[in-house]
């Protein structure tokens, strides 16, 4: 007799694994469709940032009259999850696993604190504003949903993007780290792009239906494009699942990767530069239409043109690098444009000649983008293999800290120096320290030329054992000296 | 199918992997549920139903 039991199951036992979201092999080469697939989480931290510090931050305090004071606060709440990132790294890369996972089940942990974090957010913003039957209510409740809703996002990103940063690394040889880097950042800028489009279109006749409508969207598209990214993208791992566990506490581990040459200084590198960079990002618009009296559109083309200066420092910083350039004068050479372009604006402004303030501003952009490619490089290629999460939640940690530190204290000076002079001294101090944080950046980086563990170029920080240079790397640093 | 008796049917996992599995199934239904409870409780605190 047909032993149809037997047949089903042997049926359902093969179909079984396809439907598990990791992969079955580890494979040695990874296709380009399957890291743009990878990078597909970049898009919804673009997402989110843009709902948070863009969109919302304008609802909340146009459309639902929420203090601007508050509001601040509010979005200033995940930055306090910030240096947790080394933490998180550290958890992802000693985590222990039957799987031998150790990147995606945070990624999935991650993307249910963004999603769960998207679903209430509506809710908690028009309790906050006090809509409808809102008004009675005590106002504990609003503000610690909306607090709540704000960290749940925050943690979100931060958990997705340092993991899922880790797991590009993970996947890829050195020599194709800086094809990731690049593929990383455009696809954050094209989240934040097309988001910022999206967003602004399905708000413009706002309605609290259409507000629930937007952000709860946002957070099934975050729950999809993360699911897409990393479904089978890591694979399991018999051998690490059985491994003995090796408990290195957190400081140790953290001991072990600041005690690495130059390891400290390229943080401190990042930092500065970050921070140098980063108080252009909400002082250029207002810069531009205070001093040099552009139109919002205009200003909004400004920032337009900030972007396209970064994609193609990301651009180029990407082909360069593969070509064997060394990160670390990559980052340098960020800074070294950077820190003309911020003069430049002052300049500008003391002139009013927009078209020079035009030039200056992709200057700015360009300089940003080689200077965050090589200095996430030069991250990646510092680490060690075993600690590549820490040394990712490090970078993250530091840059995200000094963004927010840099952009918050930008905003202060500018209010500050607004208040009893014109608006173009008010501004150029500003840009006058960005310009000094670029040359201390530069200073500090650069001992880190010297050829050491993160200076040196592709491939010669491999562990004891393997070939240092491939063949391909011999070649290409053969061309590259010639 | 596999004889291996570590194997659970039918994906060919084993016992301490399928629990794994399980347990993020698990956690991913407590989160959504919390979730899901404080939504409604927002929602009832805007326009209240029920009475």
């Amino acid at each position: 007799m047909f032993d149809y039991r037997r047949f089903a199951l042997g049926k359902i036992a093969q179909v079984g694994p396809r439907f598990l979201p990791f992969a079955d092999v580890a494979s040695d080469t990874v296709p380009l469709s399957r890291l743009l697939r990878l990078s597909l989480f970049q898009v919804t931290v673009g997402m989110a940032l843009v709902l948070l510090v863009g969109t919302l931050n304008r609802v909340m305090i146009v459309e639902l009259r929420v203090p601007a004071t508050l509001v601040a606060i509010m979005l200033a709440l995940p930055l306090v999850f910030a240096p947790f990132r080394a933490l998180i790294g550290y958890k992802s890369d000693t985590f222990r696993s039957a799987l031998g996972l150790r990147r995606a089940p945070f990624i999935f942990k991650g993307t249910m604190l963004q999603f769960g974090g998207f679903a209430i957010m509506p809710f908690a913003l028009l309790v906050l504003s006090g809509y409808d039957q809102a008004a009675d209510a005590p106002r504990w409740i609003g503000l610690s949903a909306a607090a709540l809703a704000f960290l749940l996002v925050g943690a979100g990103v931060h958990i997705v993007q340092t993991v899922g940063l880790a797991l590009a690394t993970d996947l890829v040889p050195e020599e194709d780290q800086p094809k990731v880097v690049g593929l990383m950042y455009v696809m954050l800028l094209v989240g934040m792009i097309i988001s910022a489009f999206v967003f602004g279109a399905l708000l413009e006749n706002y309605t609290p239906g259409r507000l629930i409508q937007v952000i709860q969207g946002c957070a099934v598209v975050t729950i999809l494009l993360n699911g897409i990214a990393i479904w089978k993208q890591e694979a399991r791992d018999r051998t690490r699942a059985a491994a003995p566990r090796t408990d290195m506490p957190f400081l140790q581990a953290w001991g072990r990767l600041s005690a690495r040459p130059g390891m400290i200084r390229l943080l401190a590198v990042i930092a500065l530069g970050t921070a140098g960079f980063g108080m252009a990002d909400v002082l250029l618009e207002p810069f531009g239409g205070q001093v040099l009296a552009m139109s919002v559109a205009e200003t909004t083309r400004l920032t337009v043109v900030l972007a396209s200066g970064s994609l193609l420092g990301f651009a180029l910083a990407s082909v360069w690098l593969q070509r064997g350039a060394a990160p670390v004068s990559m980052a340098l050479l960020g800074a070294v444009l950077g820190a003309p372009a911020f003069l430049l604006m002052i300049v500008a402004a003391g002139m009013t000649a927009t078209p020079l303030l035009v030039i200056a501003t992709l200057l700015a952009g360009f300089g940003a983008g080689l200077f965050g490619h090589g200095t996430l490089t030069a991250t990646m290629r510092a680490a060690p293999r075993d600690q590549i999460g820490l040394a990712l939640g490090a970078w993250g940690a530091v840059q995200t800290t000094a963004a927010g530190l840099a952009i918050a204290l930008g905003g202060v000076i500018r209010d500050l120096l607004l208040t009893d002079t014109t608006a173009a001294s008010a501004y150029a101090p500003v840009f006058a320290l960005e310009a000094g944080l670029l040359l201390l950046a530069l200073l500090v980086a650069w001992p880190l030329r010297q050829a050491g563990p993160i200076g040196a170029a592709v491939g010669l920080v491999k562990p004891a054992g393997t070939p240092i240079l491939s063949e391909t790397q011999v070649r290409r640093a053969a061309l590259h000296k010639a | 199918m596999s004889n291996d008796p570590n194997k659970v049917w039918p994906t060919g996992l084993t016992l301490a992997e399928a629990e794994e599995v399980h347990s993020y199934l698990i956690d991913g239904t407590r989160v959504f549920g919390v979730i899901a409870l404080i939504a409604h409780l927002l929602v009832a605190v805007t326009t209240p139903w029920l009475g």
